[in-house]
């Protein structure tokens, strides 16, 4: 990467102008031959039970119905589970929960479809089911082994502490609601082929899982996504939907359409992991944390999907930015009859964040000193107390800037002291401040997936084909591979066209996850740029006898070889006349990067994101109702390629996370039953709620250590924990009701009711206590 | 006459579809038949504002734009409407519509899947505003959910939008106009696939309906009853629609009562109300969204009588009156009398609401409070409202309803046996929060627990109180 050029390009969204006027296709959009048919999923209606008898004859004899099947018409694996088995299509003896599909149907319409199914006659013997964590604690039920970490010996330092706490803590579950819902469209080819469209971040995966279903090769499988209506995690795994499809359609030999209604989308698909954690903490007096003990609990539903790397990211981020000398965390990953916990932007990070914030902001509290004060006092630094718990040195830590840097841009310390004002001097209004900040590793912690590949056509007119594995839902990753090929071509942006994602250009990819689509993806179309630009520069060399020259300068449509330059155009057209290839596939593998899942060390992150933020409430201490009156954010992208995108990102993640700790709660009933299965009932950030002030800045100084394309970072997650503030600036202002002097108990989500019964609790205890 | 032919205009042309599906919604009629994919299904019970199209309307020469939910309102409600897509807003030649500029160049979409919703809800902002503050902008996409961009640039593009009024369709305007007075809408009867539906443009039609069909379903706005056929997956098979009927749609006052017709859109309503309870605006404000109010009627939300249906306690505290109507009769009844149980009426067949009656009190003082998870677009946990005098620092005339304590919406008849004649003492108070408990046993949700809505229900006695002691407001901004 020498002589670099940092784009810094505020391009618009590259399907912007189609997305505004409708012309953007999405799955559901495909325009469909004639004689497609159209799906709909059977689901189970207990949580846990054993299933005696599926009786289909009215699914069968309903209007439109062409077919209907069921686990009998799985000609091969009757699984989806990415890692592990334990995810039946449609399960044979047992359903493990409400909502599990047992059976489906290809009808003449949607419609038709989806009233056929409420035709099935089902019948189970009900079985006793474990929802809750706590249930699945009492009863070990666990879908893996548990892990302990330790570093140091913590135990001991919390003896030596000088000061004590202990206590417990919850963060809930989230469910994606990305906007457009779960859907495939499967249409038959010659030679029992199948040419799948499908609403998913993971097409490699979705062609392997469909192959295995159906007894097939890979190769007789393909897979196209051209854009997907968000994703966030939430279809990283779900291959439920897809291979349905495919199933529908490799019997019938039809083209079937398959989508989830929203409330079965819900009910169906994987959600967040809400955590429950314990912990006893040694402290000294300015707060630093000597020994710490956790037990870390996650309910994972009925089976393990991607829960072993969500828990591990968990692990990975119990230390947030603080050094933890003596550290011991134990995690169990519970079994329970709920759907089965997945991907969502975070995964598992931030919930092992949450832990450690919530045990640093009670130390705050209970030595009555300024919470940030305390957050600085544990910080990594830079040249000692950089080697985190799992035995990677922290390289890039620019945390103690970039806090700094925010309070005082963001007027903390004098907001902090003018709220305690306001308070003294307000009953019933009350308000909060609060700063966190964000460290959160990047990369896979599995290792093998930190690889991605892309091809390369140039077509004699100079034009640029370009397609990559990553999957374009939202955050823009095609614009900025796009940005990146054009800067390195020195063509303008529009010669570049990057279309569908798909699986028989670019084979055996990742999941576009772990905020790493355009860095691992990036990397490849540049790759493949290069071996194209070796061809024409070794032509071109050779043709006009020049030597000695190493640097070639791609810039304004010209290819510059010191003095002498040519048209990109004309060299393209010249190269393609004599035989030169203008085409190539790239690969990357991110370097430098290991870990050992056994010993819990090395080196499973190539990088770190960081970023702060502060957030002020106003809390209405009779209803618990609650409003942002202000947040300040400073967020490290790196050299940010596209900072318009980048703010994007850091914006929607926050009010994701927002709505993830104050408003977003699944509640299923005791019977496994979920009931918060629509936005009538569940509820994520509509326009009102963001914040009445919100600042959003870029890390300026920001710039990738490691050689990450255009040295920058990712905002894929990082942003998301940037909401944590909001949470303890909610628990500031209840922690006011007690005059600062006793520790609010909250958990998230922190609804209007929790916060009331956290401000009911804490009243009591003061007046008991006294 | 009758016509079985819903007529309106798409794309500057007169549309027609013989005999259509009266379950059919308008969604899938676009997505299904007109092949226009631009709108988008996200959760088919008009909570998400992804499926949100504009209806135009004539009225007294002009066209009144109104943004719906296009997955929970049927087609012959076009009838004599004009439909505009998000297609219809680019022009042939590429050029963006004001609207759509300002999103693309403010970065308003990400996945782009809530994109033709919002653009539809600012389209019709556009048309219906000459300016635009920030309350304005947020109320017109608070029925609009997006869950990547965190909606900064979408306000921005908002706060942005040119506003320059040129666009194709004041340019149409004149054209339009004339193709809708083509079009003026005639009264519909439907007879398909074993479905039937009146849409009667007179009350006189409708007695004449009602007195030969006595088991027809009334449809009103549609908000709540289409989520049979989306949700339930069932049919409705014989409808009678009331939103055709122009001389139900009035608002009236006479010194002593706003008399509101049936058929008069929340959105007309919470806009009158305004400067008689101002309480009763900010509640509607919350009221689903401005969709949702486009076509919802108070009427509706009185005959559906959900326990949370939000105007309810409000109307209860304001010891409101309907006006019931059937083919030959007309009788007037508290409101207080008409809930029997948990979404049971005293309404019989044959009978429709035909007018709400609100009583004015000049001297009275009216507060309502609407607690939810969520700000926009929420069921309410608890929606409580009280109406009240203060004579001589005695409390008068009180009369305290809520909405999410009990299966249907009730007043706190023992609550206010203890606050009438008192003095506005703490000791008054504190009784009369428990006798809350005396009123209401609420139930467990997953809105809220039965604690938890005990708590706010005295919670709120408390606040209003406070609010009218301290003469100020004790409210979040929000």
């Amino acid at each position: 990467m020498k002589n670099f050029f940092f784009i810094n390009e505020k391009r618009i969204h590259d399907s912007a102008r189609k997305h505004v006027s409708g012309l953007a296709d999405y799955t559901d959009d495909i325009n469909e031959p004639n004689g497609t048919l159209h799906g709909a999923v059977g689901w189970s209606k207990e949580a846990h039970a054993l299933i005696q008898k599926i009786d289909l004859s009215k699914v069968w004899k309903s209007e439109g119905v062409i077919t209907v099947i069921t686990a009998s018409d799985i000609p091969g694996r009757n699984d989806v589970g990415p890692v592990f088995d334990g995810d039946p299509i449609f399960p044979v003896k047992k359903v493990e929960f409400y909502g599990q599909p047992l059976f489906a149907v290809a009808a003449t319409s949607t419609d038709l479809a989806r009233k056929a199914v409420l035709k099935a006659k089902i019948i189970y013997k009900t079985l006793k089911p474990v929802v809750t964590i706590k249930e699945a604690l009492k009863k070990k039920t666990f879908v893996l082994k548990s892990k302990k970490i330790q570093r140091g010996n913590p135990t001991n330092a919390i003896l030596k502490s000088k000061n004590y706490l202990k206590g417990n803590f919850t963060t809930g579950s989230q469910e994606h609601f990305y906007l457009e819902g779960q859907v495939a469209f499967a249409i038959p080819k010659e030679d029992k082929d199948l040419l799948i469209y499908s609403s998913t971040q993971h097409p490699s995966e979705t062609q392997q899982i469909i192959a295995k279903m159906l007894n097939q090769k890979s190769n007789s499988i393909t897979v196209l996504v051209r854009r997907i209506g968000g994703g966030f995690g939430g279809k990283e795994t779900n291959f439920l939907t897809s291979s349905i499809c495919a199933l529908l359609a490799s019997k019938v030999n039809k083209p079937v359409k398959l989508r989830l209604d929203r409330d079965d989308d819900i009910i169906i698909t994987g959600k967040r992991h809400d955590f429950y954690s314990e912990y006893q903490v040694g402290f000294n007096d300015v707060g630093v944390i000597k020994g710490l003990k956790i037990k870390l609990a996650s309910r994972c539903g009925m089976s393990p999907d991607l829960s072993g790397a969500i828990n591990e990211r968990a692990l990975l981020h119990i230390d947030n930015a603080y050094y933890l000398a003596n550290v011991q965390v134990q995690n169990y990953l519970c079994k329970t009859n709920t759907v089965s916990s997945t991907a969502f932007r975070g995964f598992g990070g931030n919930q092992g964040m949450m832990v450690i914030e919530n045990i640093i902001d009670n130390i705050s509290k209970y030595l009555e000193k300024d919470p940030a004060e305390v957050r600085k006092n544990n910080f990594y630094q830079k040249n000692n107390k950089n080697i985190t718990h799992y035995g990677m040195k922290i390289e890039d830590n620019v945390i103690q800037e970039i806090f700094n840097k925010l309070i005082k841009k963001s007027n903390y310390k004098k907001r902090y002291s003018k709220i305690k004002k306001f308070n003294l001097n307000n009953k019933y209004l009350k308000k909060g401040i609060a700063i966190t900040p964000v460290k959160f590793g990047i990369s896979f912690t599995t290792i093998h997936l930190n690889q991605a590949g892309a091809l390369v056509h140039i077509y004699t007119d100079g034009s640029v084909y370009l397609n990559h594995g990553g999957i374009e839902m939202g955050q823009g990753t095609n614009t900025k591979i796009a940005q990146l090929v054009a800067n390195d071509l020195g063509l303008p942006f529009e010669k570049i066209k990057i279309s569908s994602t798909n699986t028989s250009k670019v084979p055996n990819t990742s999941a576009s996850a772990a905020s790493s689509t355009t860095d691992l993806n990036g990397a490849a179309a540049l790759n493949a740029v290069s071996k194209i630009k070796e061809n024409l520069e070794k032509f071109i060399k050779k043709k006009y006898n020049i030597k000695n020259i190493k640097n070639v300068v791609y810039k304004k449509g010209l290819i510059k070889f010191n003095k002498k330059s040519f048209k990109f155009k004309s060299v393209i057209k010249e190269a393609y006349l004599n035989r030169i290839s203008l085409s190539s596939s790239g690969f990357y593998s991110t370097p430098k990067i290991n870990f050992n899942k056994k010993t819990f060390s090395g080196r499973p992150f190539l990088y770190f994101c960081y970023g702060a933020s502060v957030t002020e409430v106003t809390i209405d201490t009779l209803t618990g109702e609650n409003i942002i009156d202000r947040v300040d954010i400073l967020q490290d992208a790196g050299k940010a390629i596209n900072p318009a995108l980048e703010l994007g990102q850091i914006e929607g993640g926050f009010v994701q996370g927002q709505g993830w700790l104050t408003m977003e709660e699944v509640n299923w009933k005791s019977n496994g039953q979920i009931t918060t299965i629509s936005p009538s009932t569940y509820k994520i950030p509509a326009v009102s709620d963001i914040p009445k002030k919100f600042n959003v800045e870029i890390f300026k100084q920001g710039k990738n250590k490691e050689n990450v394309v255009n040295k920058s970072k990712t905002t894929g997650e990082p942003p998301l924990m940037l909401a944590m503030s909001v949470f303890y600036a909610i628990k500031d202002a209840i922690a006011s009701v007690g005059k600062y002097k006793t520790i609010p108990i909250l958990d998230a989500p922190a609804t209007p009711e929790k916060i009331l019964m956290s401000l009911n609790e804490l009243k009591n205890r003061i007046n008991y206590g006294s | 006459m009758t016509s079985n032919t819903i007529k309106f205009i798409f794309e500057n042309k007169i549309h027609k579809i013989l005999n259509p599906d009266p379950n059919e919604t308008i969604l899938n009629y676009i997505r299904l038949r007109l092949k226009k994919t631009g709108t988008k299904e996200g959760c088919a019970e008009g909570g998400c504002g992804a499926c949100t199209v504009v209806i135009g309307e004539l009225k007294k020469n002009n066209i009144v734009y109104k943004a719906i939910n296009s997955c929970i309102a049927f087609t012959p409600s076009l009838e004599g409407k004009q439909l505009l897509v998000v297609e219809d807003l680019m022009l042939k030649n590429g050029s963006l519509h004001p609207v759509q500029s300002a999103m693309v160049n403010y970065h308003g979409s990400q996945c782009g899947f809530c994109t033709p919703g919002f653009v539809m809800s600012l389209f019709s902002m556009y048309k219906n505003n000459t300016s635009y503050d920030e309350k304005t902008i947020e109320e017109s996409i608070s029925g609009n959910l997006c869950r990547c961009t965190g909606y900064r640039p979408i306000i921005d593009a908002a706060k942005n939008l040119n506003n320059n009024k040129s666009d194709q369709f004041k340019k149409n305007k004149k054209k339009t106009i004339s193709l809708l007075k083509k079009i003026r809408p005639e009264s519909i009867f439907i007879n398909s696939k074993n479905k039937k539906y009146f849409a009667p443009r007179t009350v006189n039609e409708l007695k004449k309906i009602i007195k030969k069909y006595p088991n027809l379903d009334f449809l009103s706005g549609g908000t709540d009853m289409s989520l049979i056929v989306t949700k339930q997956k069932k049919d409705i098979k014989n409808i009678i629609y009331l939103n055709s009927i122009d001389e139900l749609n009035y608002i009236k006052e006479n010194g002593k009562y706003i008399e509101v017709g049936a058929t008069t859109p929340l959105r007309k309503f919470e806009l009158f109300i305004k400067k008689y309870y101002s309480d009763f605006n900010i509640i509607l404000k919350r009221y689903g969204s401005v969709q949702i109010r486009n076509v919802a009627t108070m009427a509706g939300n009185i005959a559906t009588a959900s326990p949370i249906g939000d105007s309810l306690p409000l109307l209860l505290s304001l010891d409101a009156s309907i006006v019931i109507e059937s083919f030959n009769k007309k009788t007037t009844l508290k409101l207080k009398d008409f809930f029997i149980g948990y979404r049971k009426t005293k309404l019989k067949k044959g009978q429709f609401i035909s007018s709400i009656r609100i009583p004015v009190y000049k001297k009275n003082i009216f507060k309502a409070y609407k607690i939810s998870k969520r700000i926009d677009d929420d069921i309410s946990s608890v929606c409580a409202s009280f109406n009240l005098a203060i004579v001589n620092k005695k409390i008068k005339n009180i009369k305290i309803a809520y909405g999410g304590m009990a299966s249907i919406p009730k007043r706190a008849i023992y609550c206010e046996k203890i606050l009438l004649n008192s003095n506005l003492s703490e000791d008054i108070i504190l009784k009369a929060q428990r006798s809350l408990e005396k009123d209401f046993q609420p139930i467990n949700d997953m809105r809220a627990s039965k604690n938890y809505r005990m708590e706010i229900a005295k919670n709120l006695l408390m606040k209003c109180f406070i609010e009218i002691k301290k003469n100020r407001l004790i409210r979040l901004n929000y």
